[in-house]
């Protein structure tokens, strides 16, 4: 009898009895993007998606890299323990930091600057005011990251973070600069940049300068990088805060990949090949609903990567096509009973780590309520480390690849993400997309739908729409010392006393000259921060040239 | 009413995630009214302006970052400063509870916190603008 037949067999002899006893609780099960999960996988729903191991698998490191870009994974390199930490003075934050490396087995800091740092302002500008050092730490100048960093060697760390979405390059020359003040190479030390700027457009909101100058900044740091630095990370792709918005992942990694081959493409044009810059790439991907979808999207993008590369792109390089995944644990976090969250951070991470994470950062479970308290934030690192190191998740490569539900699940998604990645070429791309107001709608129809099934209980809050047993929503959010602006204005104000002020207005207007041209603007960028120009004070130069993105919007009845 | 309802959902400070503000002014949109929204990093001034330029019944602001006791008093301030403080404030987003009484008293007519039902969002902007 052939497998087909056994199971229409199991259906019609054990199934529909059952079942009349014991309906189902829904109707449909279904991912949060809507894709149907069935009741039962076998050998049939690999049959229908042709599955072929050889072609759609491979092995550990090689094309299509769906089950991993190492051929041991954790079992040579665990996944790089990453904290994202940042607050207050500069001082305050180094002594946060020493704490977080005593205690053990932290790889990455990732530094969390406050607003004003991440939109270009200066401590001092009216428009920072009430906002210094809040959700993140203060960065007027090197200076300050030389006291972050005080007695905190780079080398120390396997990797060092920071944001630096539309101003890419001025992260990067913080960073490199705050090396040479340690006496490092940039050969000796490790840097990650965020650095996509797309995104920020339509999901997260630091944009400054209006969109093709705004590439050109990104594109800059990954251009400046393959030439000088080759082993840094200067472009993170991230489809994260476009799923989080509402597109939900599928939607949000096509888009992802869309705004990569944005970049792609502006260095190709550049002159830049292929394969001098694709390995410097890396994507921050995301899933926050659903476990299964989490680890699928890692492995589907993956094989979408390395096809994109090698066909596409006519990549060579295996490193070009290996797509290294970054990934933030997110599950869900809830106000009411907040300590539930590290549970559902630890079941995001160990998706993620199912799913063949490279770089790994878990939220706090108190980071809904603010700032993270050294406490949560430290049994987020753990969490990490647990997974590394015990109960043996880490120990085999790919555990899940073959299983038959992975499988359909891994494909299905990657069909999800071609379809879309392609509605948005069709469209002209991303930065079409972005200004046709595609983008936006896709996540807003996402987020209206997500809190309609929230509302009416489709979308399962356990504690807060389900089994909830508390009236008063609790806080507790960690304050800030409303005195640590004043003593950053203060700490800036020495600041520019202590320079030599023509040396900052010659590189404050080199980093002009080259604005107005089309060359490379690290280097200006780099000579500026060097001299102890403010990030304001450069910002306010590439806002003079390039302008400010700006819009405002009407919703009617739909 | 025989115009319809004119809403203005800002954001103040430099915070960037608006899911929560789009969420509200879709919800408001589809309940009938016309909702405004002023794109991100707006000043307390650029609010106010936007709100006497486009002739908003009420406002809305959604504000995250923690810097909602400064920025919410300036709006305060600059509204009073045109005669307009009858244009009643309503905020939303990461907002300590205990911070609430002191937002009452710059005159913030309601706080919603994360995790309020949109629809008692719509049912207040109602009943503020049926009072007016």
């Amino acid at each position: 009898m052939s497998l087909d037949k056994k199971f229409k067999n199991w259906e019609k002899n054990v199934l529909d009895s059952w079942l009349k006893a014991n309906p189902e609780k829904k109707e449909r099960f279904k991912t949060d993007a809507g894709i149907d999960i069935e009741r039962l996988y076998t050998p049939l729903d690999l049959e229908s998606i042709g599955f072929d191991y050889g072609r759609d698998l491979g092995w550990p490191a090689e094309y299509p890299f769906t089950r991993g870009i190492t051929p041991t994974m954790y079992r040579s390199n665990p996944f790089l323990v990453s904290v994202y930490s940042g607050f207050g003075r500069p001082a305050q934050c180094n002594q946060r930091y020493k704490k977080i490396l005593d205690w053990g087995g932290v790889d990455e800091i990732a530094i969390a600057a406050d607003l004003p740092s991440q939109m270009g302002y200066d401590s001092d500008n009216p428009m920072a005011k009430g906002e210094v050092g809040r959700v993140g730490v203060a960065i007027d100048s090197l200076r300050d990251l030389e006291i972050i960093f005080e007695d905190i060697p780079l080398n120390k760390l396997k990797r060092l973070s920071l944001l630096g979405n539309s101003l890419g390059p001025i992260a990067l020359s913080l960073l490199i600069a705050l090396g040479r003040k340690q006496g490092l190479q940039t050969s000796e030390f490790v840097v990650n940049l965020q650095n996509d700027v797309l995104k920020e457009y339509v999901a997260r909101g630091t944009y400054i300068f209006p969109i093709r100058p705004a590439v050109r900044l990104t594109t800059d740091v990954v251009g400046y990088c393959a030439r000088h630095i080759p082993h840094w990370y200067p472009v993170n792709i991230c489809a994260n805060h476009i799923h989080a918005a509402g597109a939900g992942s599928p939607k949000a990694t096509a888009f992802a990949l869309a705004n990569g081959m944005c970049y792609i493409n502006d260095l190709l044009n550049k002159g830049y090949q292929i394969d001098e810059i694709a390995p410097l790439l890396t994507m921050f991907l995301d899933e926050r609903s659903d476990f299964f979808v989490a680890i699928c999207n890692f492995r589907a993008t993956r094989r979408l990567w390395a096809r994109l590369m090698k066909q596409r792109l006519k990549a060579r390089d295996p490193r070009s096509m290996a797509l290294k995944i970054y990934a933030y644990s997110h599950g869900g976090e809830t106000l009411l009973e907040p300590m539930n969250n590290t549970v559902r951070i630890t079941l995001a991470a160990l998706a993620y780590v199912l799913g063949g994470v490279q770089f790994l950062q878990n939220a706090s479970y108190d980071e809904v309520l603010g700032t993270p308290s050294e406490n949560a934030a430290k049994i987020a690192a753990r969490t990490q480390q647990i997974l590394a190191h015990e109960l043996g998740v880490a120990n085999t490569v790919d555990p899940l690849g073959g299983s038959y539900f992975i499988e359909t699940l891994t494909a299905q998604i990657e069909k999800e993400i071609e379809k879309e990645f392609a509605a948005v070429e069709e469209r002209g791309g991303a930065i079409a997309a972005i200004e046709d107001g595609y983008y936006t709608a896709s996540i807003s129809e996402g987020a209206s739908r997500r809190q309609r099934e929230f509302e009416s209980g489709e979308r399962v809050s356990i504690g807060v729409n389900k089994y909830r047993s508390e009236s008063k929503i609790p806080s507790g959010a960690f304050r800030i010392d409303p005195g640590i602006e004043a003593e950053q204005v203060e700490q800036l104000r020495k600041t520019r006393q202590q320079r030599n002020s023509k040396t900052v207005r010659d590189t404050l207007e080199y980093v002009r000259e080259v604005a107005q041209g089309e060359g490379n603007l690290v280097e200006p960028v780099l000579e500026a921060v060097s001299a102890y120009a403010t990030v304001g004070e450069i910002c306010d130069v590439l806002r003079q040239e390039f302008g400010e993105y700006q819009r405002r919007e009407y919703f009617k009845s739909s | 009413m025989n115009r319809k309802a004119r809403i203005l959902i800002g954001k103040v400070g430099l915070d960037g995630h608006d899911v929560g503000a789009r969420v509200v002014a879709r919800a408001l949109a589809d309940a009938g009214m016309e909702v405004i929204y002023t794109g991100l990093r707006q000043t307390p001034q650029q609010i106010v302006s936007a709100a006497l330029e486009e002739a908003v019944d009420a406002i809305g602001i959604s504000i995250l970052s923690g810097a909602h006791l400064s920025l919410l008093g300036e709006v305060a301030r600059i509204l009073d400063q045109h005669r307009a403080a009858d244009i009643p404030v309503v905020a939303g987003g990461i907002i300590p509870v205990e911070d609430i009484p002191a937002l009452k008293k710059i005159g913030v007519r309601e706080i919603f916190l994360p995790e309020t039902p949109t629809a008692k969002i719509v049912e207040f902007f109602k009943s503020l603008i049926s009072q007016a």
